[in-house]
C-alpha cells in the first residue's frame, strides 16, 4: 500500500490518489465534498475545474471496487440513526399503534410499530414489556431536527422478517461496544460469507470465539449498528452464564484497548482461562 | 513527535461528548479542555434556530471563578470566528446545534486568569483547543485555521513566543489567525501600537502560521518551510491519532 493520506478541513485530495477515472461516476463518502475551482492561482493546466476537498479531518481511503472515495475521521462517535441500519432497542414504553424504544442514550425515543413483525395481526401481535429487546432495521428518520425515527422488524414490501434475524430477542445479554467497533463487526460478519481466510478490518474475535467455544455449544450473536451486541449461548448447559459474560468481557477488551490481532487472541485465551472455559 | 515549542495535545480525553480534545500551552502553561458535542438537538431554543443552519454556542468555564462579562467576550470572538468556517448547512446540522465547551483546567499563573485582566495571552489556547475538539467530533468545516500570540516591547522589538511576564511588559499585544488558505481570520490587539508595527506583526504572525501554498503543494512528506511550524504540528497532532485508531487499516 502507498503512503497513507492524512487530510485536514479543506485540504485537496490529491487526484492520483482517487481511483481511476472510469465511466462509472465516482462516489463520495462523508467528509468529502465537490468544489469548482474559481480562482486558479496555479497556472499549471488543471485536468479539470473541479477539486475534491475534505471537510473532516481523517485518513483518505479509496475503494476500487465501488468507484468510492471517503475520509475515516476521529471514531468514537454518537450514533446517529441512517436508514436501513441494523439496531439493537430496548423498548422504554408501548402505547395504542408504537412501541417507544431507546436506540441512543440521551436521544428521543424511536417509534417501532406494533404491527412491524413478521406475521404480526391485530390479533397476534408481539406482546412486548418495558426493557425487551428488539432487533430492527431502521425504516426512516425524517426531515429536520426533531424528526422521529421509525423502526420496522419486517420488511414492509414482502412482510418477512428480512434480512433474517429481526424481531424480539429473547434471553441473552446486551453489551455496549463503540459505534465504530459495532461496525467493524458487521463489516466482518457479512464478508465472512464470501471468503472465510482473512481477518475483516483487523478483528478476528469472532472467528476466535466460535472456535473456542464450539464444545460448549456455540453461540448467538447480533450486533446493532448503535453499539449494542447481544450475545446469548443457550445451548452452553451449565456454562451458558460464564460463556456469555466471557463473550461479552473479550468484545469490550478488544474495543477499549483497540487490539492487533495477536493481541486479541491472547485477551480471548486468558479471559477464557480466567473464566474456566479453556476445556 | 510534536515540537514541544508548539504544546501538547490530546484527543478524547473523555467519552461522553460527542468530540473532545486537551491543549496546554508551552509558553503560558495554560491547560484548556475543549468539548463538542454535534449535531445536537437544542430543544429548548427550537423558536432561536436558524431554519438552515446549525446555531454554535460556546461555553467557556474559567479556572478560578465562575464566567462573567470576560468569558462572554471571548465566547463572542470564538463564535464569530469558528462561525465562519464550521459548514453547519451540511446534512443533519440545519435547526440543530453545535455545542462547545471550554474549561481552562490550569493557568499558567493565577493573576492571569484573575478577574478583569487580558484575554489575549489565553486566546490562542482557547481558539487551538477548539478547533482540535472539532476535529475530534468530525464536525464538517471549509478549513481549518492556526494562530498565534506576538508581543512588541516598548523598544519596538517584536517578541513571537512571550511569555505572561512579556506580555505584561509589552507595549502591544497582538492575537492573529490565518485559516489554511492564508486568509486573515482574526486579529485582535491590545495596547498602542501604530499601523507599520501592525503591518510587521502581520507579516511575522503569517510566517508563524501559515505554510507557503508551495511547500503543502506536494501533500506528502515535504520540507516544511522554517517556521512556520503550527500547521506542521497540526497535521501531525493528527495523523498520530487516526494512525492508531486506524492501524488495521494498514495491515
Amino acid at each position: 500500500m502507498a503512503t497513507p493520506v492524512y487530510l485536514l478541513p479543506g485540504d485537496e485530495v490529491p487526484s492520483d490518489r482517487l481511483p481511476p477515472t472510469s465511466n462509472a461516476p465516482l462516489r463520495l463518502g462523508p467528509g468529502l465534498r465537490l468544489l469548482s475551482k474559481s480562482h486558479s492561482r496555479s497556472t499549471k493546466a488543471a485536468p479539470s475545474d473541479h477539486v475534491i476537498v475534505a471537510t473532516e479531518a481523517g485518513l483518505l481511503k479509496t475503494d476500487l471496487k465501488r468507484n468510492a472515495a471517503s475520509v475515516l475521521t476521529f471514531p468514537n462517535r454518537r450514533y446517529i440513526a441512517t436508514p436501513n441500519d441494523l439496531v439493537i432497542a430496548q423498548i422504554h414504553h408501548s402505547s395504542q399503534d408504537y412501541f417507544h424504544c431507546m436506540v441512543t442514550p440521551h436521544a428521543p425515543h424511536a417509534l417501532l410499530g406494533q404491527l412491524a413483525f413478521e406475521g404480526a395481526t391485530k390479533k397476534t401481535r408481539p406482546m412486548l414489556k418495558q426493557g425487551d429487546l428488539v432487533y430492527a432495521r431502521v425504516l426512516s428518520v425524517g426531515v429536520g431536527a426533531g424528526a422521529e425515527v421509525e423502526l420496522a422488524c419486517v420488511n414492509p414490501a414482502t412482510g418477512k422478517a428480512e434480512p433474517g434475524g429481526l424481531g424480539p430477542l429473547t434471553g441473552g445479554m446486551v453489551f455496549d461496544v463503540s459505534v465504530g467497533t459495532a461496525a467493524r463487526l458487521m463489516k466482518g460478519s457479512s464478508a465472512s460469507a464470501a471468503n472465510q481466510q482473512d481477518p475483516v478490518d483487523g478483528l478476528v474475535v469472532l472467528e476466535e470465539l466460535g472456535k473456542k467455544l464450539e464444545s460448549i455449544g456455540g453461540f448467538e450473536i447480533a450486533v446493532g449498528r448503535n453499539g449494542k451486541v447481544w450475545v446469548d449461548c443457550s445451548n452452553g448447559g451449565d456454562s451458558a452464564i460464564r460463556a456469555t459474560v466471557a463473550i461479552g468481557r473479550c468484545l469490550t477488551m478488544i474495543d477499549d484497548h483497540d487490539l492487533s490481532p495477536i493481541d486479541q487472541k491472547k485477551a480471548i485465551a486468558r479471559i477464557l482461562k480466567e473464566m474456566k472455559l479453556d476445556l | 513527535m510534536n515540537p514541544p515549542d508548539n504544546g501538547v495535545a490530546s484527543f478524547q480525553p473523555v467519552h461522553r461528548p460527542d468530540g473532545s480534545a486537551t491543549y496546554t500551552c508551552p509558553l503560558t502553561g495554560f491547560n484548556v479542555l475543549g468539548a463538542v458535542n454535534a449535531p445536537i438537538e437544542l430543544p429548548a431554543r427550537r423558536d432561536a434556530l436558524k431554519p438552515e443552519e446549525a446555531t454554535l454556542e460556546v461555553f467557556v468555564k474559567p479556572a478560578t471563578s465562575s464566567p462573567a462579562v470576560g468569558e462572554r467576550y471571548v465566547e463572542g470572538i470564538l463564535r464569530n470566528l469558528l462561525g465562519a468556517i464550521i459548514l453547519g448547512r451540511e446534512k443533519g446540522f440545519p435547526r440543530r446545534g453545535v455545542v462547545l465547551t471550554l474549561a481552562v483546567l490550569e493557568g499558567g499563573d493565577s493573576k492571569a486568569t484573575g478577574r478583569g485582566s487580558s484575554y489575549l495571552t489565553l486566546l490562542p489556547a482557547l481558539l487551538h483547543t477548539a478547533l482540535l475538539a472539532l476535529l475530534s467530533a468530525s464536525v464538517p468545516m471549509s478549513m481549518y485555521f492556526t494562530t498565534t500570540i506576538i508581543a512588541v516591547t516598548p523598544s519596538g522589538e517584536i517578541i513571537c513566543k512571550p511569555s505572561i511576564k512579556d506580555a505584561d511588559e509589552a507595549a502591544s499585544v497582538h492575537v492573529l489567525a490565518f485559516s489554511s488558505k492564508g486568509h486573515l481570520l482574526l486579529t485582535e490587539s491590545e495596547g498602542s501600537f501604530d499601523f507599520d508595527t501592525w503591518e510587521k506583526v502581520h507579516d511575522r504572525a503569517l510566517t508563524i502560521c501559515h505554510l507557503p501554498e508551495e511547500a503543502s503543494a506536494g501533500n506528502g512528506k515535504v520540507e516544511y518551510a522554517v517556521g512556520s511550524t503550527w500547521q506542521k504540528w497540526l497535521a501531525e497532532s493528527v495523523e498520530d491519532y487516526i494512525g492508531f485508531k486506524y492501524a488495521y487499516e494498514f495491515a
